[in-house]
């Protein structure tokens, strides 16, 4: 039903909606635009919100020199990595605690709810000394291992597998197939959804966090773009140009606002999910 | 319960295929999450220089908990009540407000003991003070607690206002309504580089939008980042801008579970707009509202991204970030023994958000 006071409500919430969109429109906008002119203005056309005069000199840069490209590629591999192992240790063990029985089972739960309470920032100073001893700094399996160990994707599927009807996997059992194959073959293809909402949880915490390649990555060759970029913006009207740096932020930013635009609706559910455990 | 026949075909037992499905993750939880805990805390027990012990592993000294006093304590520390009378204050409120919710059965038992114990810390806490001839160990410590406090302070009320406004308006499965809620939710999947690259921009005097605009009105631009009284406001607006949606989401969540019935005969009533908004959503919100505020209090308390890129913790230390503080600490400082007494410091604070967010949680069910 479109009343008047509907339309009069989404013209009203527009306005900020619509400024809220201005900074990145902003981003976007000056990635476009010519270097020489930015030194000048960053406001030549519409506050610089629409790219005239209109370059793509800029994308060309970023991949002719400079790091961006190889960085890129670290950040698919960790974020990739990171999201297969995840799944693989948190589909495990979710199906085990959510179904078998077992000794100290209880046990288990608790120590592992436990760790729910412990925060990155808390533990990346042993972390750090832990892989310096092992010399492992530099290296993928350094910036992928330590998230496997965060029990949240444990309990995202414990829940799932929890609320799948058992007659399916009883049925499996009477006909002697084994607790492996149940898992295999019954409940992971059944669990997809919830899979996919740890996948995309993974994939975005991968991609954007900051702090622990930050002290783990120092060598140019395993920064991830996440890293990379922060290390370009401190000197980037200098060395690099305005409408350079925009651009990486741009290429860094367009992996996860495609994610988003395709899966939304898993998206919003896996940052509702993340934001509210942990 | 089936039994099963476990034995057929030689497939594993229920106890054997438990532990392997568990063995993955329990081994990766142990080594890479709980030893690390625990050497945390090890650690925060030595004189332990990053460099020397990389060197020498024999390098490190224990010192029991000498570096919690030198980074929490002073020489001839006092204590008395009226130091700092603008926090007391604040705390007497606080503590009155708990009162006064907990009579009138406005908030569940656990929020108001919660608001009571921060009351109370509010009105201890500041109290102490150095006396004649004394100073703090480290003097900068208890400052950048109070920065992040302050932080959070700025960035949660500000979220969490704006995100229940935006969802009481945007409640309704429309097209127009789910195309506004994407607008606000897109700057939630950017990371933090993204965000303080675009901000670092904006509030550039030379080169910034917003200096752009106040110039074309004919005003003169104000220097946001390195001006002592701008700062901290400027890493707050991103920090808004950046972590809307998912309180926004969150707050949708929580308005759908409030019955249609009550939405229409709220209507019936011609309870519409700010009136319904005040006495059918607010009442019906409140436990959502709570644990929107505890998450955020838990994730801004974490704040490290926009301090360290934005500002630098300047200027002059006005927007120094405890997180920030122990990165400094540990990699620039090499004193990796105090930097993980800061980390342990913290990791109690979380804590104890933690289990005031899993209470909250349980008695939602």
């Amino acid at each position: 039903m479109i009343t008047r006071r509907y339309v009069w409500l989404v013209t009203l919430v527009s306005i900020p909606a619509f400024l809220w969109l201005v900074p990145t429109i902003w981003m976007v906008s000056l990635s476009f635009q010519p270097n020489e002119v930015l030194a000048r203005t960053t406001s030549s056309t519409a506050l610089g919100l629409v790219p005239i005069p209109f370059t793509l000199q800029n994308y060309a840069d970023l991949f002719a020199y400079g790091q961006t490209p190889l960085w890129f590629l670290n950040s698919v591999i960790v974020a990739v990595g990171m999201t297969l192992g995840v799944l693989l240790v948190s589909t495990t063990a979710g199906y085990a605690l959510a179904r078998l029985n077992f000794p100290l089972k209880r046990t288990i739960l608790a120590i592992c709810l436990i760790g729910l309470m412990v925060p990155e920032q808390a533990v990346f100073i042993p972390l750090y000394s832990m892989f310096a001893d092992l010399g492992w700094h530099n290296s993928y399996h350094a910036l992928i291992i330590p998230r496997m160990a965060v029990p949240i994707g444990v309990f995202l599927m414990m829940q799932f597998f929890k609320g799948i009807p058992r007659d399916i996997e009883e049925a499996a059992r009477i006909d002697g197939i084994g607790w492996l194959q149940v898992f295999w073959h019954i409940m992971l293809p059944l669990a997809r959804p919830a899979m996919m909402t740890l996948a995309i949880l993974t994939f975005l915490y991968a991609w954007n966090d900051y702090l622990w390649p930050l002290v783990s990555a120092q060598k140019l060759e395993y920064f991830t773009i996440t890293l990379g970029l922060a290390s370009i913006q401190s000197n980037f009207a200098q060395s690099e140009g305005l409408g350079r740096v925009m651009a990486s932020g741009v290429i860094a930013s367009l992996p996860v606002v495609i994610m988003f635009i395709i899966f939304q609706r898993y998206v919003v559910q896996a940052m509702t999910v993340g934001g509210s455990k942990g | 319960m089936v039994q099963p026949n476990s034995t057929k075909r030689g497939s594993l037992s229920e106890n054997q295929a438990a532990f392997l499905l568990l063995l993955p993750f329990l081994t990766v939880y142990a080594l890479f999450l709980v030893y690390p805990f625990f050497r945390g805390i090890w650690i925060s027990l030595h004189d332990w220089n990053l460099l020397e012990v990389a060197f020498n592993p024999a390098a490190k000294q224990f010192v029991g908990l000498s570096n919690y006093e030198r980074v929490m304590w002073g020489r001839n520390i006092e204590w008395s009540l009226f130091s700092s009378p603008l926090a007391q204050l604040l705390g007497v409120i606080a503590l009155l407000a708990a009162a006064w919710f907990a009579m009138r059965l406005q908030l569940s038992r656990v929020t108001a003991i919660a608001l009571a114990i921060f009351g109370i810390l509010l009105i201890v806490a500041p109290g102490f003070h150095p006396g004649p001839e004394g100073r703090w160990f480290s003097p900068r410590f208890w400052p950048t607690v109070g920065n992040t406090l302050l932080f959070v302070a700025w960035a949660v009320p500000g979220v969490t206002l704006s995100a229940l406004v935006l969802a009481a308006a945007l409640d309704r499965e429309t097209r127009a309504m789910g195309i506004l809620r994407t607008l606000f939710f897109i700057s939630q999947v950017l990371s933090v580089t993204v965000v303080t690259l675009i901000w670092q921009i904006m509030f550039s005097p030379r080169q910034g939008l917003i200096a752009n605009i106040t110039e074309f009105f004919g005003g003169s631009p104000v220097v946001w980042l390195t001006d002592e009284r701008f700062a901290m406001a400027a890493i707050v607006i991103a920090t808004v801008w950046w972590s809307l949606g998912i309180a926004m989401i969150l707050f949708l969540a929580g308005l759908q579970d409030i019955s249609k019935d009550l939405k229409e005969a709220a209507e019936l009533d011609s309870a519409i707009g700010v009136r319904a908004f005040w006495y059918i959503t607010l009442p019906n919100l409140k436990r959502t509202i709570t644990l929107v505020i505890v998450l955020q209090i838990i994730l801004h308390f974490q704040v490290f991204g926009q301090s360290h890129l934005m500002t630098n913790g300047g200027p002059n230390d006005t927007t120094q970030v405890l997180v920030r503080y122990i990165y400094q600490t540990a990699f620039r400082d090499s004193e990796l023994g105090r930097a993980s007494a800061m980390a342990v410091f913290l990791f109690v604070i979380m804590g104890a958000f933690s289990i005031l967010q899993f209470v909250i949680g349980r008695e939602e069910d």
